[in-house]
């Protein structure tokens, strides 16, 4: 057998098969909101309509911000910042939950969300620093046919779920168990979620942060990285790579 | 019951059982959980539990990248891009990925129908009678038959010229708001007056290090958005030196937010700004400037544009001195009475610094693989020409396809009216827009994930290409592929009409001839069945290599450029600057998670809005999520106000896409249509002042208030007080 550790049988998955991360370009972002769309057809994430849109109800999981600086003339938009679950090492979103509904996984790194032991409290989500939590405070209907292209590798969510960003767990694990059928590690590069399959500028990297030799860990390593939020501690897997805005830079 | 029951009767009441039981179990609640579908039933090459990946063309816009759709069991589940593909090597934008949004709403029209113009029921009829009433209508004489078609798809544009050609009926004429909005034709002739030859031109921003653009939002909808994108990402970040972005436009778009620098420029002073650069960078180099820029007075220039001189020196610094620069014709600044003179300077620009042809240049784009050129749309003025012979009682029947010209068109060119003056009108739209509502009968073609086509590419990518398309699924609906309902027509009219193609694929075979052993393609063939497969395999066809042209500007400097700010009609006091909605673009409001997917800039969601600066606001006394009236000379609407922080005091402006009274329950009754202000008068190369018109603001008393994923506004305004 090849050295790889995805393991053999389920109850070893206890063990960390790999931690993966995103890295997020935001010089070359140019918000087209591509991932957003890309989301929400690959996670089967319902439309919530006009009202309920503008009471903050809408179920992104993926949202593009930025925000005004200085006024006309001088006026200046910051850089398109994607933002989605940061998955965090130490997840704020966790200890809070009275029915372990949002865990840790051990295997993947990733925070999960268990839809069917979720009882609504929303306490995750009012502890999440980065406002990516969103509720189904309705059962949103999606009239025939557009069901038929509901993705039978994820969970429809009804009312009263709390949700969120999975990294498009279901591909990690269609890649992990390709690599395992032919007896290899996951390559770099391969399980990409929806997000960063869609970005026209490919401002969105995914991969493995515990190999060295990945992408995104290169990505990392760029001196324009950073982390949001980074003095709360959390220890968020998304490295986001700021806009430079100067003239002339060589390399 | 005393009788033997026999085995015979014995079966036939257990198969009267077995049937009653299914009923039952249909209509029990039963069905509402699960449905059974036996492994008999399953469509071709599918298997439980795996997907079948099909290559196709998106049909959100023409710009031709290419899709590959995840199926299960016969059900489209996911589109994402074709990585082979050219243009869009892959990716997609928002529009492309919420395709099966079109594919599946429920809206669709599902079977042929006919109504009385304007009522939104329609009695169904069967394709026989549909065929009937085409073959009738070819039966004709064939002056009175006209056709109106979109950008997309070309191989029924090909088909339909072809027809057209053997009736020798008037050639079909195409139309697209996205190619009124980027003033194509502006583009075109600009090109050819300059470069000799018109021609969209590709623009080659991933190897420029300085890019200059005068108002194209070429990263949300401009020609290309994907390709365009793409270089911009490779131009930031490739392996040159980081590339530098200025914009020059009145409103900060979502393009210039991406940009370096935002030159807010008065509207209709991008040509005199960029012959201004030119001549400061042709002094710099040589101390005398060329003849085109000989009417430019830096004073003048910098009075009516409010760019300082000093911006304009130290930018035509940075233009002049960089390794690549490239600078890029407006959007909606060549839609205004100086458009075709502004488009005229930006390519002289280019030609002074001498880029034509280079690497981050600009180049010609390499000839469709067809052998014919890429057929642009019309103009708002040919356009005008076929309203008059609509008027003029001159056309019995008119075929749509592709477009919906009562939304897309400008109120004040009178299409619909001139509908009226059309004895028969039918469309073949897969859903119940304004012109299919307008029209006598609608025949719907298949949507186009189900459909069988091609694709030219008019600019995105240096190879010479045709993107192919084919069913990813099969047809949901009663519908039918226009090419076949013509071709059957044909037959049945008989004579000149009658075409020799069994079926839309046969047709679209006898274009690719040519293609199937062509040396320089990244695939070729013995035969046209192998060649067919590849063809659908990979997603079309195109050339290993780029073969670009470079445009040659001989003596385009020695002519003198015009150098005249643009005119406006109406007395507002603000120039209304329309924009195409980045999301939504001219036909993606029926797509419900485009309407939720928020506007890169404002994000607001499900409706249209009016943006104007924040100090111009307060002193009218507006406020946000009030609702004004806004009167052109040619119409007026109402629409919610919304301050923008990035935007000049004396322009406000309001996304083009929404405001449908028909197009299926997602898109109708939802925010305004800004193309109702438009007036009627055409630029140099017959492209619609769009732009060219000021509006008057005034209060209406009412709120609505915007739905936006920043800030709870709704929540605060309209909440019931307790």
């Amino acid at each position: 057998m090849a050295n790889h550790n995805i393991p053999e049988v389920k109850a070893d998955w206890e063990a960390t098969t790999g931690i993966w991360g995103m890295s997020i370009d935001m010089d070359m972002c140019t918000g087209c909101q591509a991932c957003v769309a890309a989301c929400a057809m690959e996670n089967n994430i319902p439309f919530v309509e006009e009202k309920d849109a503008g009471y903050g109800r809408s179920l992104h999981w993926i949202r593009i911000e930025h925000t005004w600086q200085g006024e006309y003339p001088d006026v200046n938009a910051t850089s398109f910042e994607p933002i989605m679950c940061q998955q965090c090492g130490n997840a704020p979103c966790e200890p809070v939950c009275p029915v372990f509904a949002s865990v840790h996984s051990q295997s993947e790194e990733l925070n999960l969300q268990v839809y069917n032991r979720c009882v609504g409290t929303r306490y995750c989500a009012n502890n999440c620093p980065y406002v990516t939590r969103v509720f189904n405070m309705r059962d949103y209907d999606r009239p025939d046919p557009l069901s038929n292209q509901f993705n039978p590798d994820v969970t429809v969510r009804r009312r009263g779920i709390m949700e969120k960003c999975t990294f498009c767990i279901q591909r990690i694990h269609k890649g992990e168990d390709l690599a395992k059928s032919e007896g290899r590690d996951i390559r770099d590069g391969e399980v990409v979620p929806a997000c960063a399959q869609a970005c026209p500028a490919d401002a969105i990297v995914f991969g493995r942060i515990d190999d060295p030799a990945s992408k995104i860990s290169v990505m990392a390593k760029n001196g324009r990285g950073f982390k949001l939020l980074d003095s709360l501690g959390t220890l968020p897997r998304i490295t986001y790579l700021k806009e430079e805005k100067t003239y002339g830079r060589t390399g | 019951m005393t009788e033997k029951i026999s085995r015979r009767d014995f079966l036939k009441i257990a198969g009267t059982g077995a049937a009653i039981t299914t009923i039952l179990t249909g209509c029990g609640p039963a069905s509402r959980y699960t449905t059974r579908e036996p492994y008999i039933k399953m469509p071709e090459y599918n298997y439980n539990g795996q997907s079948t990946y099909y290559a196709t063309t998106c049909r959100e816009c023409a710009a031709g990248c290419g899709l590959v759709v995840r199926t299960m069991q016969g059900r489209a589940l996911k589109a994402e891009g074709n990585k082979y593909n050219p243009v869009n090597l892959g990716k997609t934008c928002a529009r492309g990925q919420s395709t099966l949004h079109g594919l599946y709403n429920p809206d669709r029209i599902q079977n042929p129908g006919k109504h009385s113009p304007g009522d939104k029921s329609f009695s169904n009829l069967d394709w026989n009678a549909a065929i009937n009433q085409v073959a009738d209508a070819l039966k004709g004489n064939p002056d009175g038959i006209a056709f109106l078609m979109g950008l997309a798809p070309d191989h029924l544009f090909d088909l339909v010229a072809d027809l057209c050609k053997s009736l020798g009926a008037p050639e079909p004429v195409r139309y697209s708001a996205l190619g009124l909005f980027e003033a194509r034709a502006t583009l075109g002739e600009a090109a050819r007056s300059v470069f000799g030859k018109p021609d969209l031109l590709f623009f080659d921003l991933a190897n420029a290090d300085v890019a200059f653009s005068f108002g194209a939002n070429f990263l949300e909808t401009w020609l290309s958005p994907v390709a365009y994108t793409r270089g911009f990402a490779k131009m930031r970040q490739g392996t040159n030196r980081r590339g530098y972005l200025v914009h020059f436009e009145a409103r900060m778009s979502q393009t210039a937010m991406k940009a370096d620098e935002w030159i807010p420029t008065a509207p209709g002073t991008e040509g005199m700004v960029a012959a201004a650069l030119g001549k400061l960078i042709a002094e710099n180099k040589a101390g005398t400037a060329p003849a085109a820029f000989s009417n430019i007075e830096y004073a003048r220039v910098t009075a009516l544009s409010g760019v300082s001189f000093e911006t304009l020196k130290r930018l035509a610094d940075i233009f002049g001195s960089a390794k690549s620069p490239l600078a890029i014709p407006p959007g909606a600044a060549l839609g205004l009475d100086n458009g075709l003179e502004t488009a005229q300077a930006v390519l002289m620009l280019n030609t002074v610094v001498d880029n034509l042809g280079k690497p981050g240049g600009v180049f010609l784009t390499p000839a469709s693989p067809l052998g014919n050129d890429y057929q642009r749309g019309a103009t708002a003025k040919e356009m005008t020409a076929l309203v008059e012979k609509m008027n003029a009682g001159k056309i019995k029947t008119l075929f749509i396809h592709g477009v919906n010209p009562v939304f897309e068109l400008p109120h004040s060119l009178g299409f619909e009216n001139a509908l009226k003056n059309v004895s028969t009108v039918i469309s073949f739209s897969s859903f119940p827009d304004e012109t299919a509502v307008a029209a006598h009968y609608v025949f719907p073609d298949h949507s186009g994930l189900e459909s069988f086509g091609y694709q030219r590419v008019p600019t995105g990518s240096g190879q010479s290409m045709l993107s192919g398309a084919q069913p990813v699924v099969a047809p949901y609906y009663n519908t039918r592929a226009t090419a076949d309902v013509l071709l059957a027509a044909g037959v049945q009219a008989g004579g000149k009409a009658a075409l020799s193609f069994k079926d839309e694929v046969e047709y679209i075979q006898s274009k690719l001839t040519a293609l199937v052993d062509a040396k320089d393609g990244f695939f070729s063939a013995a035969d046209m069945p192998t060649f067919w497969a590849q063809f659908q395999q990979y997603g079309g066809w195109w050339q290993n290599s780029a073969s670009l042209g470079t445009p040659t500007a001989a003596g385009a400097l020695d002519r003198a450029l015009k150098a005249s700010p643009a005119q406006f009609e109406g007395d507002g006091e603000f120039i209304l600057l329309p924009y195409v909605s980045p999301i939504l673009a001219e036909a993606g409001a029926n797509k419900p998670w485009l309407q939720e997917t928020p506007d890169p800039t404002t994000t607001v969601m499900w409706n249209s809005w009016l943006e104007i600066n924040p100090k111009t606001a307060e002193e009218l006394g507006l406020v946000n999520d009030e609702v004004v009236k806004v009167t052109s000379p040619f119409g007026e609407l109402e629409v919610t106000v919304l301050t923008y922080p990035a935007i000049r005091p004396d322009v406000v402006a309001i996304p083009f896409g929404q405001g449908h009274t028909a197009y299926g329950r997602y898109a109708e009754n939802r925010g305004v249509n800004p193309a109702n202000l438009f007036g009627k008068t055409f630029n140099g190369a017959g492209d619609l002042t769009f732009a060219g018109v000021k509006v008057k603001i005034s209060k209406t008393g009412k709120t609505n208030p915007l739905s936006r994923l920043e800030g709870y506004t709704r929540l605060a305004q309209s909440e019931p007080k307790q």
